[in-house]
């Protein structure tokens, strides 16, 4: 690829990388009618270009992915990849080793035992000669930043590196097409940006074409183009920009977008301007945007336009239910610790976050909660007042209470279902904790209530649901349970945005419901929107606790822990030059907005202060 | 609860014994365990010990780490120590108590018998388990039985399947672990109950890992397919096996040695 000078190849071969034309593609399913996944599709992506794909769960992205690469063949319709015609059996291995793609699930696609044997599978596979795929691995192994790890086992890598393993496999395959199919879903934010920084160095220095397929606006963002696909069709197609423009259809389709955009456009909204497209290329151009719209409008327009938005509903409650003393913990002796000396107590009621990256020891901290892992130094204590009762997670007689009390449930809790019937599988937990069957049956419909599922899927096999059903099931198994506590560990992750909305709004059920609930995430915008208190942990140590005004609106840096900012609250720093009083803690588009108006409202006012400074008694006069 | 297993009880090393060519030591320990069978006189175990002795010495792995490999048979070695005493009646009788009768020849049987065992186990793991890695085992194995695919022996995608299976152990221990942690906090048990409960605990976990796995294999043939796998023809690898001339002495080296206890024997036997 890099060895012959690309110029005569394009004027030889077809400049489109991608070019389908009523592309149709159904899934066979056994004893049910078959699933249309594309339903005449018709696109280019020219060579070199970054395209971006969106659409919700089922829209047919992967679908699309999986027929440029030849995994599938479509039903109807023409695919040229390459300018090679895709249908015909004879160009099969020609476009796959010229298609590189990355999946979703890290562990699911390594094949090799080492790290280098894995990057030499696709090489091995083509028939390179030994001393050239010794080259090439050497050389992707390089690229990506993975050397030193050559002859490591895949399992000892991290999440973010087994992705980048997958891109070195890739890469010594020579592609001109690299596909991520939902590549970095299961990433921590710092991952996800290197891996993202990876894909766009790949594309300039060697002009790969690349092909993402995302749930996420912000990534969606850093492409040239962006196809919105819908039950198979293509619905929306532009730069990002252009669609963002589109907002309100945008969220129909059950898509979000980046932050910045929120505001710029209700900033427009509110104030009865029309939002360009150039306000909307990047972070930048909105800062500008929201500095010129505000210059232009008078101090009354502004003011007028300031939304009521309500007063967060915050917890009064002093009661603590669970309390953390010094915990510490290592997996081996003498080893290195996971965690360390942690304390924190949480009190009823309330929603409380513990943020840090993968590797920063949540996971360790959270099976502690419920006694899976029991202190090897400090304490894990349950409250509950009415009765005075105090369990400690040390004590076995006390586990088996603290297992009912403390609902946890993992990372992508699907994997969990085991029964014939999603009755029996919401069932189990409730009657292993000992409820009685009457009072565990009624805790069941109100949990499948809970989570938005009908009473209809009691009887079907939970293993014959949707991706975003399952999660339901589980989470209903986990509240059936009735506990006090629920500790919940990134309970939206690999949701569509319309996914994710779902389950915090049923996390705001609960917490109605007088649940107190402790979240685990990476995702700082949603964690501060809807946390009282928050708690940040870094390579196994709690760096700082507070509320989110408390941490991110104090003036602090953040950044100093290795953790970003909430983008909404970033956005608003950077207009603190403007409006040095600017209100932070906002962490709803709506509110921001509302804030900036205020801001602007007191900023015109200091202004006209000044400017009449020399004259006091006009001045005093305007204050009456 | 389970966590870092290591894959077989590879010993890390760069002896050479770790260097041989896998295909050689595969041979070798075939060799060596016919050679440690033909054995019949004190004379011969004792040269064959020595033997053991050098390849310990040039694997270069630590007596501890060895004597380890021994510990899981130390019961069978003493109970077919117990029965050669006990059963066989050769020779004169050494002593005798109720119908319990030992002899000379007993004695001497019972000896050999568990040395015998002792060092196959041995020179098995220093030639093959302590100093190969599954994957060079794996591929020692695709290469040595190569012939069988004119036979229409799926060779190629046997060691593909072993392989895979190595590279999976890490990732479905972990997966295990996690569907425990799960189950035990909607509050399943494994420990306590009757055997119904405790095997109806091991179905909530049996049943998600069983399921995952499917899942792990269809993504893994896809993303298999996507790096245009399409078996063994035509495939060319990393690390292709190739005997260099060193591999060659030392196979011949190796060889000579495994005859000597034969040998000794044959000489020292009074004929």
């Amino acid at each position: 690829m890099t060895e012959h000078s690309p110029k005569p190849d394009i004027e030889l071969e077809s400049k489109d990388a991608v070019r389908a034309c009523d592309l149709y593609f159904s899934y066979a399913r056994q004893d049910m009618p078959p699933v249309q996944a594309l339903a005449g599709l018709s696109l280019s992506i020219q060579r070199g270009e970054h395209v971006v794909f969106v659409g919700r769960n089922g829209s047919g992205k992967s679908t699309l992915a999986k027929l440029i690469n030849v995994l599938e063949a479509p039903d109807e319709g023409t695919l040229e990849v390459l300018g090679l015609n895709a249908l015909s059996e004879d160009n099969f291995w020609s476009i796959r080793s010229r298609c590189g793609m990355v999946f979703q699930n890290p562990d699911n696609q390594i094949v090799g035992t080492s790290v280098e044997e894995d990057v030499a599978f696709g090489p091995e596979n083509l028939g390179v000669p030994t001393p050239e795929i010794r080259r090439r691995v050497d050389d992707a192994l390089k690229y990506v930043g993975l050397s030193e790890y050559a002859d490591r086992l895949p399992s000892s890598l991290s999440g973010g590196q087994k992705q980048k393993l997958a891109i070195a496999g890739v890469l010594a395959m020579m592609p001109e097409v690299l596909i991520l199919d939902e590549s970095t879903a299961m990433l921590d934010p710092i991952s996800r940006n290197e891996f993202l920084l990876l894909v766009e160095r790949l594309r300039s220095e060697k002009g790969i074409t690349v092909v993402h397929i995302t749930h996420d606006m912000s990534e969606a963002a850093r492409g040239k183009r962006v196809f919105v696909l819908e039950k198979g069709r293509l619905v929306m197609e532009g730069p990002p920009s252009e669609l963002f423009l589109e907002e309100s259809r945008m969220k129909e389709l059950g898509l979000d977008v980046p932050v910045y955009v929120g505001v710029v456009m209700s900033l427009c909204r509110r104030l009865g301007k029309k939002p360009r497209q150039e306000y909307l290329q990047s972070v930048d151009t909105a800062i500008q945007a929201v500095r010129s719209i505000l210059r232009d409008c008078d101090a009354k327009t502004v003011s007028d336009a300031i939304g009521t938005s309500r007063e967060s509903v915050s917890v009064e409650s002093t009661e603590t239910v669970l309390q953390v003393r010094n915990l510490s913990h290592a997996y081996e002796e003498r080893g290195e610790k996971v965690l360390c000396d942690i304390s924190f107590s949480v009190k009823k009621g309330e929603i409380f976050s513990v943020i840090g990256h993968s590797g920063s020891g949540k996971t360790t901290l959270i099976s502690h909660l419920n006694g899976l892992i029991r202190p090897q130094t400090g304490d894990v204590e349950l409250f509950e007042s009415v009765n005075s009762m105090v369990w400690n997670t040390r004590k076995n007689s006390d586990v088996k209470e603290i297992r009912k009390r403390v609902g946890l449930l993992f990372q992508y809790p699907e994997y969990q279902l085991f029964e014939e019937t999603v009755r029996k599988d919401i069932l189990f937990g409730p009657l292993k904790m000992g409820v009685k069957p009457e009072a565990a049956e009624d805790n069941m419909k109100e949990a499948i209530g809970l989570v938005g599922l009908d009473e209809t899927y009691l009887e079907r096999s939970p293993f014959e649901l949707s991706g975003g059903q399952k999660r339901r099931v589980a989470f209903a198994g986990i509240i059936a349970m009735n506990p006090d506590i629920l500790v919940l560990d990134e309970p939206a992750a690999g949701l569509d945005p319309v996914g994710r909305r779902d389950v915090f709004r049923y996390i705001g059920e609960l917490r109605k419901l007088g649940k107190t609930i402790i979240l685990v995430s990476h995702n700082m915008d949603e964690a501060a929107r809807i946390s009282d208190r928050m708690l940040v942990l870094s390579h196994g140590k709690a760096i700082c606790e507070g509320t989110p005004e408390q941490l991110f609106s104090g003036r602090r840096e953040v950044a100093d822990f290795g953790l970003e900012l909430p983008e909404l609250v970033s956005f608003e720093k950077l207009l603190l030059p403007d409006y040095p009083d600017l209100n932070l803690s906002v962490y709803e588009v709506e509110e921001a907005v509302d804030e900036i108006l205020r801001a602007a409202v007191r900023a015109g006012k200091s202004n006209d202060k000044t400017s009449h400074e020399p004259d006091p008694v006009d001045g005093e006069a305007r204050n009456d | 609860m389970i966590k870092d297993i290591s894959i077989g009880r590879y010993y890390r090393g760069d002896s050479v014994l770790h260097r041989l060519d896998p295909r050689v030591k595969v041979l070798l320990f075939v060799i060596y365990m016919v050679a440690v069978f033909m054995l019949k006189t004190p004379i011969g175990m004792l040269f064959s010990f020595a033997i053991v002795t050098v390849l310990a010495i040039l694997s270069g792995i630590p007596l501890r780490e060895i004597i380890k490999s021994v510990r899981p048979i130390i019961f069978l070695m003493l109970f077919i120590f117990l029965i050669n005493l006990l059963t066989i009646r050769e020779g004169e009788v050494i002593c005798k108590f109720w119908i319990i009768e030992i002899t000379d020849g007993g004695v001497m049987r019972a000896v050999i018998m568990t040395l015998r065992l002792f060092l196959l186990i041995v020179s098995t793991s220093i030639l093959l388990t302590l100093t190969t890695t599954p994957l060079k085992m794996a591929d020692a194995l695709e290469s040595l039985f190569g012939p069988l695919k004119v036979i229409r022996v799926p060779v190629h995608e046997m060691a593909m399947m072993m392989s895979i299976a190595l590279r999976f152990i890490p990732t479905l221990v972990e997966e295990t672990d996690k569907i425990m942690k799960a189950q035990a906090s909607r509050g399943a048990e494994y420990d306590t109950g009757n055997v119904f409960v405790r095997a109806r605990g091991y179905v909530s976990i049996l049943v998600p890992l069983f399921v995952s796995s499917f899942k792990r294999a269809e993504d893994l043939a896809v993303a298999m397919d996507a790096r245009c796998y399409r078996g063994g023809e035509g495939r060319t690898k990393l690390h292709p096996l190739k005997m260099r001339s060193a591999d060659y002495v030392w196979f011949i080296v190796l060889l000579a040695m495994a005859f000597i206890p034969m040998a000794a024997e044959w000489i020292f036997t009074p004929k």
